[in-house]
Parts: C-alpha cells; sequence; structure tokens
C-alpha cells in the first residue's frame, strides 16, 4: 500500500485578532481629539516652537491661552484671548473693551488689540477661577516684544504662575 | 421528514426523475479587505492622536518687586539673547560679554553652577526684537541643565534650588551687543 504522506495542515482562525484590532480602533477613535471650536473658528496659525524637555500636557480644562499667531493671508501678529471651559467665557470676556453681550455669549475666543484689554481679561480670568491656569501660545516666528508684554500683564495682573505652549522637538543635544 | 437521499439518487440518472437536487447556495464572503482597512485605520489613529499633543512649559515670574534686592556681583550669570539669536554671556557687573554657541549653553550652565552651588543666580535678558523660538529653545536648554544638576545634586545628598530670572534688557545692553 502506498504511503499517504502525512499532510500537516495549519489551520488558524483569525476572528480573536480581528476583534481585538477592531476593539483598539474603537478606542483610539474615542480618544482621538478634535479641533476645539476655538480652533474651528480662528484664521490665524500657530506653529508653535519646539522643546524637548517638557513633558506635561495642555490641560484642557482650566486654562485661559493667550494665542498670538500669525494671520497667513496679511502676515500680521494676531493676539487673541481662549478660555476653555465654557461656563467661564461670558463672564471674563464681557470685560473686554467694546464688546458686544451677543457677542460675548457665543464666540469661543475674542481678539486682543492691546495690553489694557488683555489685563482686564486677565484679571476677570482669575476673579471667576482662582485657580485658572495661564498659558502662552504663541508662533515661533513672532518677536519676543510682544511675548514680554504678555509677561509684564501676567505680572502686573497677578498672574505669576504661567506657562508656554510647545511641541516636542527632537533632543538639542545637551550632552 | 425522513432523510432526504441527494447523492446516490443523482448521479444515476441523467435528467429528470429522481430526487432533484436542490440547489444549495453558499455564501463565501472573503473578509481580508475589510480586515485590511480596519488595521489601516488602528495604525492612522494611533499616530495622529498621541504625536499632536501640545505640551506645556513651566515659568514662574517673580510679582513686581519694590525694593530692590542687594547681591554679590560674583554669583550672578546673565545670558544674553541677541536680535540675531546669538547668544553672549557675562559674570556679574563685568561689562565685557563673551559669546556662546546654543549647543554648550546646557553643559556651560551644569559647569558653573556645579561651581557655585546653589548660590548662583541666572538672569535672561532677550532682545525685544529676537525671534520667540530662540527664548524657547535657551529656556529648553536650561531646563536640560537643570534635569542634570537635580541629578548631580542629589547624588551628593542635596535638593538644588534653582534661581532664575527673566530681565528687560536695557538700551546700554544693546549697544554693547551690537558691538560683538
Amino acid at each position: 500500500m502506498a504511503h499517504k504522506p502525512k499532510r500537516v495542515g495549519f489551520k488558524l482562525d483569525m476572528t480573536p485578532l480581528v476583534d481585538v484590532a477592531f476593539l483598539l480602533l474603537t478606542f483610539f477613535m474615542f480618544t482621538a481629539k478634535f479641533k476645539s471650536d476655538a480652533e474651528n473658528e480662528q484664521k490665524f496659525e500657530i506653529k508653535r516652537p519646539s522643546a524637548s524637555a517638557d513633558t506635561t500636557k495642555l490641560p484642557e480644562v482650566g486654562t485661559a491661552l493667550v494665542k498670538i499667531g500669525i494671520d497667513p493671508k496679511t502676515g500680521d501678529t494676531v493676539m487673541y484671548y481662549a478660555v476653555t471651559n465654557e461656563k467661564d467665557r461670558e463672564p471674563v470676556y464681557r470685560y473686554l473693551p467694546g464688546i458686544s453681550p451677543e457677542e460675548a455669549e457665543t464666540v469661543a475666543q475674542v481678539q486682543v488689540l492691546d495690553t489694557t484689554a488683555l489685563g482686564a481679561l486677565v484679571i476677570a480670568s482669575r476673579r471667576q477661577d482662582n485657580r485658572m491656569k495661564f498659558a502662552i501660545d504663541a508662533d515661533r516666528r513672532i518677536d519676543f516684544r510682544r511675548v514680554e508684554q504678555v509677561m509684564n500683564t501676567f505680572r502686573s495682573q497677578g498672574a505669576t504662575i504661567f506657562n508656554f505652549v510647545t511641541v516636542s522637538g527632537s533632543d538639542p543635544g545637551a550632552s | 421528514m425522513g432523510a432526504v437521499d441527494l447523492g446516490g439518487g443523482g448521479s444515476r440518472h441523467k435528467k429528470g426523475g429522481g430526487v432533484k437536487k436542490p440547489k444549495r447556495v453558499g455564501f463565501v464572503l472573503d473578509m481580508t479587505p475589510l480586515v485590511d482597512v480596519a488595521f489601516l485605520l488602528l495604525t492612522f489613529f494611533m499616530f495622529a492622536t498621541t504625536m499632536s499633543q501640545p505640551q506645556i512649559m513651566e515659568m514662574a515670574i517673580p510679582p513686581s518687586l519694590d525694593v530692590p534686592v542687594e547681591v554679590q556681583a560674583s554669583r550672578l550669570l546673565t545670558i544674553y539673547v541677541r536680535d540675531d539669536g546669538r547668544l553672549f554671556y557675562n559674570t556679574g557687573l563685568d561689562p565685557r560679554m563673551t559669546p556662546l554657541e546654543e549647543s554648550d549653553l546646557s553643559n556651560f550652565l551644569v559647569q558653573r553652577n556645579a561651581e557655585k552651588g546653589n548660590e548662583l543666580i541666572t538672569s535672561l535678558k532677550v532682545d525685544p526684537r529676537a525671534k520667540y523660538a530662540r527664548l524657547i529653545d535657551v529656556l529648553d536648554r536650561m531646563n536640560l541643565a537643570e534635569g542634570e544638576l537635580i541629578e548631580r545634586y542629589r547624588a551628593d545628598n542635596m535638593t538644588r534650588e534653582r534661581r532664575f530670572a527673566i530681565v528687560s534688557m536695557t538700551e546700554e545692553d544693546k549697544q554693547e551687543l551690537a558691538k560683538l
């Protein structure tokens, strides 16, 4: 009788693999951070400077951001103030000189034209939430002068602890 | 219902007669493209969500000082950022400023601090015309130096106390720097 060669067959059921893949996909889909209302509204861009030593992430609540960006069409530097908590926005934005009550209710971020306006917003933010965190989110191409003005305003209005928003960049080679 | 005899009856007769073989409709669905797309989406989300997170660098500024504080000149190290982005430093009240390369900044700070312990006061003066990116770069390197100093001090059982401030650049500073 001919020796029937023993056929070794591999039957692999891929169902659990596909299940896990879909689970991971769903997880990442839910934790994806989408553009906030403020970011969708804004017409300027901010290219953040890179820093390698920072590891703390930008908090998503209880923060007041001073955004200094560049209008891509005109090349001008523009400054905006954005409060992340929706309920804190109207009580703070209403102190911006020249803002209408309807605008203070609806808009996610306001344009700031001078340091007195910024000062009014900073002090209103501190009054609204005494644990409000301040951050400067500025484009890396702007002059330091603008940041210096903001820092001086922070100091005069009592916001002595604040953050600079950066993106992670490669190690500049400290050693 | 009884058993349905399919195979034997049908093959024996050519056409007609016998038991009619019920047409078996089979669903064979190849799931390969579905799984491919799923993995692609997964990889996309894995990279897109973690990489774009902005991070923060903490800063603390001293409140406005009413009374000027007296310090020993030898304890003071000032780092200057000129409007073109180049770095210089001087010690105490010495008017001579020495150029410094960015890549040397961290090592330089670690060395100076190692000599002085917690006594060294570092101040940073940035020309308003310099780009903000330079400030962050300098602060980043200073933070890296701090990290190393904390490690070193811990090895000697000391706690590191950083003394650092950002100070406005004066007109004299700008003129001095313009000469170099």
